[in-house]
């Protein structure tokens, strides 16, 4: 089975791709002016921050990137496009032949450029009968339309690459969840030899649903010995099935040609001078391969949040991997969201010295934990605990006390005991380690034996 | 002439030669103590007329701003006192593409003005003291400037912002000036001129100088052949003229010349193409209320209504040269020759100041022999003028001779950015040959 | 550019045109295409520029500005209630 992808994701600019007007438009047609609506006499001047963004995105995903770049027209007629014209890039994108691993397996980047979105068309009257009408805010919004190679194997890949390539953009031009709804793909799957397009899905939930639909109609009709027509289709969301595509009554030759009134762009100067930040999964590929981190591990940590990663890195640094993990992986996460919220940008700063603490021995895990928590806001939890290791000792000895048949037990079957240490990991609530409680009762059951 | 004559005036020369698509009629608008008037081509936005580029699929157009050559015009003190008849969008050489009005030439009424920018033409003819705004694509101000006996200069592509232009071809169209001598373009260019930053090809030029000068020309040869009669005896004594003024004439081959006309037609109407795809009843110009129909169905009709016959041509020619398996051998080897053009012509300007030939290569022709030309034939009546505009090179068409009583002008084409030295000459030029001005000019 | 081909080109362009212009087109059409024949002796050249100047690198802050007048914009586009109206879209 190949799934290749053609990817459209809105770039999170505050303006338009070729005009001044705000790229957060509320009311029916307010973000608009001459040039987004294909006035005649105006022309467009394109956003240094959505080629910014493009050129990052192309370096991101290791594309080759071109010296000179330049515009083009691609013409069609369809009441959602001011111009009858797209501006994309048709001639030269920002960058060819790259990659982006998913789940350990690389898949091929064929190109990436920007182009214009069109506007947005609101279906009104009898159905049979529906007129458009339109609401331009959108039109000449800035997209970056990715493109891979069918290189996908499986519509879950499909939905992974998709989240995972999410993820990194989050982190690389700031797309917001607001961005994310926009994504739209079209894509191309072959289970057997013949390829179908399905064409303008929206969202990764219904990329997933579109492309399974699509495996499974192509397996049957293989199954019955029928032929696979080569053909582009149609999602629909409500249905979460894939229709032929309406009968194309006029034809469409896009007939590219460049776009002057733009000029070209010598975007190998602006790719060599910028720098790609670390993105999470890269990041969390790297704490693999430094702290021998397991894959799931690496990803949770960055995932959670930048800071704790980078918490994660400092204690590794200082305490060893095998600490940094345990006390990361467990309280730091589960506390986080805490953490952050009361500390801000010190949380890392009061953490490091409680595990600098346990790390050298000087207070127990209990101790630890505790601190942990109170740092976190839980004071509840601690009013009511005991907290000195007597206390744990006196713990023992009572449930030992209340238990005389788990002693006889003992005598003859050591397991017998773990009974004990549950009871006891309940009441403390986990705040001891497992490894301490099991001592401290095995040593307590040894006296009475 | 008071505010109140100017209005008369204006009336009178506009329902002899027809010049305006649309004018100030209110004689109070032409009182206001302006320095200057100026009219602009209909294919320029302004706030106060309509913008129909000579075309019915345009007709309701109000533009909301001024193209930037007016709105700096206007800063400088000058009134706009009119929007003058074009070919549609565009599209011809005569001035008689268009449903709107067919300026009538101010030499001979039974004559067209030449095209496309005929009506400013005429205006820079007839009314004294006059700056009208014309556009070049492909000859569209050398052309009208010849035929009407007037000075016209088409800039460097990028000098003057096409901010409110309504396009043609956005790789070709020139905003330049016409008038009924050279020293009032030459007062006027520099304000036009200048980055803007609505325009991106208009912010990389360098500054404008109205200095230097023409001490030598070529003449190819390749722009000798194909003249009527009057034409080639009246530019041989032309030359003659500017021989004894001083300037060194060589006559040189410039064989690169033959490609430019089909590759200056292959990207013209391909960029127009595009252009005029948005020209369909839905947002702009003649717009369609109530329909039954589908979106393509409406959009092939007001299309086919409202566009002319040779806008339909241009429209099919272009987009044919672009489609799937034809744009190579047609669109991108048109870019080629373009590049290949300006090489070209660069040879010539290390060894002389400025390229010259016949601005036309005959004579305003009667409306009656227009009608009755091919395609082809009025295509190639462009031969001349097309060089230089797809090259993007400024060059100046000057009044030089008067063939039984109808002018006939000169073209002097140089580098990139050297308007200056075409102004100089063409003041040099006007103390040795008296232009005259058609009987009934105001 | 026979009369198909004029048929065809006139589809992609959205031009609804008679027998009698199809006819008239394709043979004005076919003169000047062999006319531009004279092309195929240019010599190919390596590269080529969208324009016949340099125009490179004119980019635009991410700044807003916003249009003071869309009101005036939607009233020239005849939209109803901000909406603009277009055709059926089957």
């Amino acid at each position: 089975m190949k799934i290749g992808l053609e990817i459209h994701i809105q770039l999170p600019t505050r303006t338009k791709l070729f005009c001044s007007c705000s790229t957060a438009g509320d009311e029916v047609n307010s973000s608009v002016c001459p040039i987004c609506l294909g006035f005649p006499g105006s022309r467009p001047m394109l956003n240094r921050r959505a080629l910014e963004m493009g050129i990052s995105i192309a370096k991101f995903l290791n594309c080759t990137i071109s010296e000179r770049v330049w515009f083009s027209r691609k013409t069609y007629f369809y009441p959602d496009l001011v111009k009858n014209f797209q501006i994309t890039q048709y001639e030269t994108p920002l960058g060819r032949d790259g990659h982006f691993t998913v789940g350990g397996r690389r898949i091929g980047i064929w190109e990436i450029h920007i182009e214009e979105d069109p506007g947005r068309i609101k279906r009104a009257g009898r159905a049979g009968e529906e007129i458009a009408l339109v609401d331009y805010n959108r039109s000449g919004v800035p997209l970056v339309e990715i493109v891979t190679a069918p290189d996908l194997t499986s519509p879950e890949e499909a939905r992974a690459f998709l989240s995972d390539l999410l993820i990194e953009l989050r982190h690389l031009i700031g797309l917001s969840a607001q961005d994310e709804t926009t994504v739209r793909a079209d894509a191309n799957i072959s289970v057997g030899e013949e390829r179908v397009e399905i064409k303008n899905i929206n969202g990764l939930k219904n990329i997933e649903r579109g492309l399974k639909f699509e495996v499974k109609r192509q397996s049957k009709l293989l199954a019955a010995g029928k032929k696979i027509t080569r053909e582009t289709r149609r999602y629909d969301e409500e249905r979460g099935t894939t229709l032929p595509s309406r009968e194309k009554e006029f034809e469409e030759d896009y007939g590219y040609i460049g776009e002057p009134d733009l000029g070209t762009f010598n975007i190998g100067q602006m790719a060599r001078a910028l720098e790609v930040p670390e993105t999470p999964l890269a990041r969390a590929s790297r704490l693999e391969r430094e702290h021998g981190l397991a894959s799931s591990s690496a990803r949770q940590i960055v995932l959670t949040s930048w800071e704790l990663a980078d918490l994660f890195e400092t204690l590794a640094a200082r305490f060893g991997a095998e600490t940094a993990t345990t006390w990361t992986l467990g309280p730091l996460s589960s506390h986080w969201k805490e953490l952050q919220e009361r500390h801000g940008d010190g949380a890392g700063e009061k953490v490091v010295p409680i595990i600098e603490e346990v790390h050298t021995g000087a207070i127990t895990d209990a101790e630890a934990r505790m601190r942990l928590d109170v740092l976190a806001g839980r004071e509840a939890v601690i009013a009511t605990a005991p907290t000195a290791q007597g206390d744990l000792e006196q713990l023992v000895v009572r449930l030992v006390d209340e238990h005389p048949e788990v002693v006889k037990d003992y005598r003859n079957n050591p397991r017998a005991a773990n009974f004990l240490i549950g009871q006891v990991m309940k009441e403390t609530q986990g705040r001891y380690a497992s490894k301490e409680v099991s001592d401290m009762i095995r040593k307590e059951l040894e006296k009475r034996v | 002439m008071t505010g109140k004559d100017l209005a008369t005036t204006v009336r009178l020369a506009d329902e002899r030669y027809r010049m305006f698509a649309e004018k100030l009629e209110d004689p109070l608008a032409y009182e206001g103590g302006h320095s200057f008037h100026f009219s602009a081509k209909d294919n320029l936005c302004s706030v106060e007329f309509q913008a129909r580029a000579g075309s019915r699929i345009l007709e309701g157009y109000n533009p909301p701003f001024d193209a930037t050559a007016i709105k700096r015009l206007k800063e400088a003190g000058g009134l706009l006192i009119g929007k003058t008849n074009m070919d549609e969008f565009g599209f011809g050489s005569f001035g008689t593409n268009s449903d709107i009005g067919v300026p009538l030439n101010p030499f001979d009424t039974t004559r067209c003005c030449g095209g496309s920018s005929g009506g400013a033409g005429a205006a820079a003819s007839v009314l004294d003291g006059h700056l009208s705004i014309g556009v070049s694509t492909g000859g569209s101000i050398s052309c009208p400037a010849s035929f009407c006996g007037v000075v016209g200069l088409v800039p460097t592509y990028g000098r003057v912002s096409r901010w409110g232009l309504i396009d043609y071809g956005n790789s070709l169209d020139k905003i330049g000036l016409l008038a009924s001598s050279s020293d009032m373009i030459a007062r006027y260019l520099p304000v036009i001129s200048g980055p803007d930053a609505l325009d991106p090809t208009s912010q990389v030029q360098p500054p404008l100088s109205i200095e230097g000068d023409v001490g030598s020309v070529a003449i190819p040869e390749e722009a000798l052949a194909g003249l009527s009669d009057g034409v080639r005896k009246a530019f041989e004594e032309a030359v003659g003229r500017l021989e004894g003024m001083g300037v060194e004439v060589r006559r040189v081959a410039m064989p690169e010349l033959r490609f430019a006309l089909p590759a200056y037609y292959i990207l013209a109407t391909a960029e127009a193409s595009t252009n005029l795809a948005r020209y369909c009843g839905m947002r702009y110009g003649d717009i369609v209320e109530e329909t039954d129909l589908g979106f393509n169905e409406l959009f092939s009709q007001v299309r086919s209504k409202d566009l002319g016959n040779e806008a339909k041509r241009r429209i099919l020619l272009g987009t044919f040269c672009r489609m799937v398996g034809l744009r190579d051998r047609y669109y991108i080897k048109a870019l080629q020759v373009r590049k290949l053009v300006i090489q070209a012509y660069e040879r010539q300007f290390r060894e002389v100041d400025a390229v010259l030939t016949p601005t036309m290569p005959f004579v305003a022709p009667r409306l009656d022999e227009v009608e009755k030309m091919s395609a082809l034939e009025a295509y190639h009546a462009d031969f001349l003028t097309v060089p230089p505009n797809l090259a993007g090179l400024p060059h100046i068409s000057l009044p030089c001779a008067y063939i039984d009583g109808l002018p006939a002008g000169m073209q002097l084409v140089a580098p990139h950015w050297e308007e200056g030295r075409l102004l100089s000459l063409a003041a040099r030029w006007e103390r040795e040959f008296q232009y005259r001005r058609p009987e009934g000019g105001a | 550019m026979d009369e198909e081909m004029v048929r065809k080109v006139a589809r992609v362009a959205r031009l609804d045109l008679t027998d009698e212009e199809v006819g008239r087109y394709a043979a004005e059409l076919e003169d000047i295409l062999s006319a531009f024949e004279v092309l195929d002796e240019a010599p190919a050249m390596e590269d080529f520029d969208p324009g016949p100047v340099p125009v490179e690198d004119r980019l635009r802050d991410d700044e807003v500005k916003p249009y003071p007048d869309p009101e005036r914009l939607r009233r020239e586009m005849r939209a109803a209630d901000g909406w603009v109206r277009g055709p059926r879209l089957t």
